[in-house]
């Protein structure tokens, strides 16, 4: 029999053993092939050339993100095959193949594996790129055009990212085989010695995870100013070294003192499952880290999406409270100024507001801007009031002084306490922060805007100049064209009085870019999810192999099969559980950190993606089971 | 003998195979097991000693006849009471010992009892008092691969004593042991016998296993050949099976 006939028949093999991962391996070329697909294709033309940029940076980072994935993914699969052919490589040496034909007919049968899932990726992929479009734009709020339309470049960047990939693995795969001697081969499938790790090494690695973990736990949620960033950047770091060495110290070393007090061990099943779990997480505990932080990353990137999106719609209400403003130096203007839009437009609401415009000459303030506004305090009550916008500030003491702010998309300065503002010598406490729209798009313009009480806003009033701001808000917010122009006309001749008219069009957005980033994050957490639950699919189906001659010897000694369906229940619960679990805690830091640069409560959208992590894991758990006891 | 009774095997038949190309592995075996008795079953390879032992470790069924353990058919009783049955009533030593490599000695010597459900103190009890029996005591906390043959099987005999099994079935206890475990093993199992603390029925090819036991019986050609009872010494019974094996000329190995 020729190697290549032979490397045929092992193939057909591998498809029926490896058929998920297989299966999983088309999978990420499928979802890499269709992202790809976006960046030629022409449904985001719809967003504008702004926007499509960004898109297409956004994009990018995604490819990048999951070539990354592919790579680990790829490596994962080639060792699966590795190992397990390495066991078999034993009799071919003793049937006189020498190494390198051994390592050629691993090279061959592994990359019709390759090539297979290549095969399956692209294939599904082409055929799904319309309808991944469709629910792109679908999640995305956007209404396009879809048709079917692929072309030839994204079909071989593909390809060829992953065939690069998967190449330099076989590759590895072929030296290592190459290099190994014979008795490494024939007892690759015997590894089984050495069941405990030393106790101090396991000692060592826990503490200095939980220290490290602690510590990218403080970073993340510790507040500060511009050095926030930098932390955030620390915590990252941290917290994922922190969980690899959790899961390859704290736990084992946990493990292996339960397994020594025989008066605990010597219940129910726990002898054969905590012993189990001593030997196994040896080999395991890199896949439950890998696990946990795909998922930490998946359930941060949830949150993160839900957050601009949130922010997106503040501000898209944050810019639509107002059509039009018109600001002056002149008092009285609010009814000349209603009846010209009166006579094409119907109006919602009108406000009017009086601003002190100072000098920024004036101002001590932690962060610089060019102007200054304040506003008095029962004035800008007023103002909510006839807006229907909320109000529960405080009335401030004459020491005292609100920030009026505008909405952020993101935020790093997450420090919010003590700060202080110095006007005229005077120093003012900040007692609070709104980002009430109480200005409109005004707040977000250069100005930063103050609200002091109204007899603070009397005597500071000399200081400045006032300006008088017109609001107002049309029934039909998207009819702002057919008053613009008589407006303009009104404003400038009014111009020598400093007269302004600032109106936006509520069409034209130039963050609708964020709506694709959100699907496109709810994307990436399915995928994420759906890949963490593989890979603990995929060991524990692997681990199962491993467990039938053990579970051979149990049954022999007269074990039922209904305490070894426990044993293994147990089993595989910690397996899905702890990886689960760490998540869980850490997230909440992750998510809580987010929270504050996105001064948004995620709780809810961190609860509800934890809740969909439990399930998908439940039902892989009770798959897992199934196969698992199938199997064994 | 005045003995409680363990097995009984009335006319025990297997076949194999379809209609037509059957093939008889056991032609009607009768056999009595009395509480404290140390058989060895000896015969050729295919004289049906295996098919013997996982019928009356109830991993196989009889096509005929009937076996009956602790007063009960084996055959007639339901999986799940089968499972029960093999728990707490039978004990196994195997040829290739079957310790579970990822657990210490100590551990994979309580293990039936404590899936049992025992409390702990027990299991600590008598897995010391059985590795004391076995001369392991100093080995308690090695792992199998630490451990050679012998003590692995002495491991292995110990767990199979665990549970205060009505009858232990060895299958080939010293097949894989040098001479010198294989001695200690016996001398272990024998004491253990000898100590009315276990019914032992073995399954061997080998004289010198066998001559350890008080009865042994020979089976050739899926048939009880003939039984042969040890008198005061066991060396003068090694030399009777020996000549037995001889006389029956058959291929013993």
């Amino acid at each position: 029999m020729s190697i290549t006939k032979l490397a045929y028949l092992n193939f057909k093999q591998n498809i029926r053993n490896y058929l998920s991962l297989i299966i999983s391996l088309a999978f990420t070329i499928l979802i890499f092939l269709n992202f790809q697909n976006l960046l030629y294709s022409d449904s985001m033309d719809v967003l504008g050339k702004m926007n499509k940029q960004n898109v297409e940076i956004i994009i990018r980072a995604v490819t990048f993100v999951l070539g990354c994935f592919m790579f680990f993914f790829i490596w994962y699969s080639t060792n699966v095959f590795l190992s397990r052919k390495k066991k078999e490589i034993g009799i071919y040496i003793f049937m006189g193949l020498t190494n390198q034909r051994i390592g050629k007919l691993y090279m061959l049968e592994t990359m019709m594996t390759g090539l297979a899932a290549m095969v399956l990726g692209v294939g599904f992929g082409i055929l799904t790129t319309q309808l991944f479009q469709m629910i792109l734009m679908r999640i995305s709020d956007i209404s396009a055009e879809i048709h079917f339309q692929i072309s030839l470049e994204p079909i071989l960047i593909s390809a060829a990212v992953y065939l690069v990939i998967y190449l330099i693995f076989v590759l590895k795969g072929y030296i290592n085989i190459v290099r190994s001697s014979v008795l490494d081969m024939v007892s690759a499938s015997r590894q089984n010695e050495y069941v405990k790790q030393r106790i101090p090494v396991l000692a060592v690695k826990s503490i200095l995870g939980v220290g490290i973990l602690g510590t990218g736990y403080y970073l993340a949620v510790k507040e500060g100013g511009m050095e926030v960033m930098g932390n955030v950047m620390a915590a990252v770091v941290l917290v994922v070294i922190g969980i690899y060495l959790l899961f390859g110290g704290l736990i084992p070393m946990i493990f292996q003192q339960l397994a020594k007090r025989k008066n605990f061990l010597y219940k129910k099943e726990r002898n054969l499952w905590i012993n189990n779990m001593v030997f196994r997480i040896r080999k395991n505990y890199r896949t439950y880290a890998i696990v946990c932080v795909l998922m930490l990353c998946s359930v941060t990137a949830l949150a993160t999406s839900f957050a601009m999106k949130q922010r997106y719609d503040g501000i898209t209400h944050f810019r639509n409270t107002y059509s039009f403003q018109v600001m002056s130096a002149e008092d009285h203007l609010e009814n000349d100024i209603a009846d010209i839009i009166e006579k094409k437009n119907d109006i919602d609401y009108q406000t009017k507001i009086q601003i002190l415009n100072l000098d920024s000459s004036y101002f001590d303030t932690k962060y610089q801007d060019a102007a200054y506004g304040l506003m008095a305090y029962s004035q800008v009550k007023q103002l909510a009031q006839d807006a229907g916008l909320p109000f529960d500030l405080k009335e401030p003491k004459d020491d005292e002084i609100i920030d009026v702010s505008r909405l952020y998309l993101l935020s790093i300065i997450t420090d919010h306490s003590e700060e202080e503002v110095t006007i005229n010598k005077k120093s003012y406490k900040e007692t609070a922060e709104t980002s009430e729209p109480y200005l409109g798009y005004l707040q977000e313009l250069t100005s930063s805007y103050f609200i002091v009480n109204d007899a603070e806003y009397e005597r500071l009033s000399s200081l400045g100049q006032k300006m008088y701001v017109y609001n107002y808000r049309l029934k039909d917010i998207y009819n702002t064209k057919a008053s613009q122009s008589e407006l303009r006309a009104y404003t400038e001749g009014k111009a020598s009085s400093g007269t302004a008219l600032v109106t936006i069009d509520p069409n034209s957005s130039d963050i609708e870019w964020i709506k694709v980033m959100y699907s496109f994050c709810v994307f990436m957490f399915m995928v994420f999810i759906l890949a963490s639950g593989c890979i603990l699919f995929m060991k524990v189906y692997n681990d199962a192999f491993e467990e039938t001659e053990r579970y051979g010897i149990l049954r022999k000694i007269g074990i039922a099969d209904r305490t070894l369906k426990k044993a293994a229940q147990k089993e595989l619960r910690f397996a899905y559980a702890s990886p689960f679990v760490v998540m869980a805690v850490s997230s909440y830091f992750s998510v809580h950190a987010l929270a504050k640069m996105m001064n948004t409560d995620l709780l809810g959208i961190q609860l509800i993606s934890i809740a969909i992590i439990f399930v998908f894991f439940y039902l892989c758990y009770r798959l897992s089971l199934a196969v698992y006891l199938r199997n064994v | 003998m005045t003995e409680k009774k363990i097995v009984e095997i009335k006319n025990l038949t297997k076949t194999y195979g379809t209609r037509g190309f059957q093939t008889k592995v056991l032609k009607g075996i009768d056999l009595m097991i009395f509480e404290y008795d140390f058989i060895a079953i000896m015969g050729p390879s295919g004289s049906g000693k295996t098919t013997l032992l996982n019928i009356l470790s109830t991993i196989d069924k009889p096509t005929q006849g009937s076996v009956f353990l602790d007063g009960r058919d084996i055959s007639k009783l339901k999986n799940r009471e089968l499972s029960k049955l093999r728990r707490d009533k039978i004990g196994f030593i195997f040829q290739d010992y079957n310790l579970l490599d990822t657990m210490t000695l100590q551990d994979n010597i309580a293990l039936p009892l404590s899936l049992n459900g025992e409390p702990a103190k027990t299991c600590i009890a008598k897995t010391q008092e059985l590795a004391e029996m076995f001369g392991l005591e100093k080995h308690l906390n090695k792992y199998p691969y630490q451990l050679s043959g012998g003590q692995k099987q002495r491991g292995s005999a110990c767990r199979a004593m665990i549970t205060n099994p009505e009858i232990i079935f060895a299958d080939e206890p010293t097949g894989a042991l040098d001479s010198k475990s294989s001695r200690d093993l016996l001398d272990c199992l024998s004491a253990a016998n000898e100590q009315r603390n276990a019914t032992i029925l073995m399954v061997t090819h080998d004289a010198f296993t066998a001559s350890y036991a008080k009865d042994v019986y020979i089976l050739n050609d899926g048939a009880m050949k003939c039984q042969l009872t040890r008198g005061k010494s066991r060396k003068d019974f090694y030399d009777r099976i020996v000549d037995m094996q001889a006389s029956m000329g058959s291929d013993f190995s």
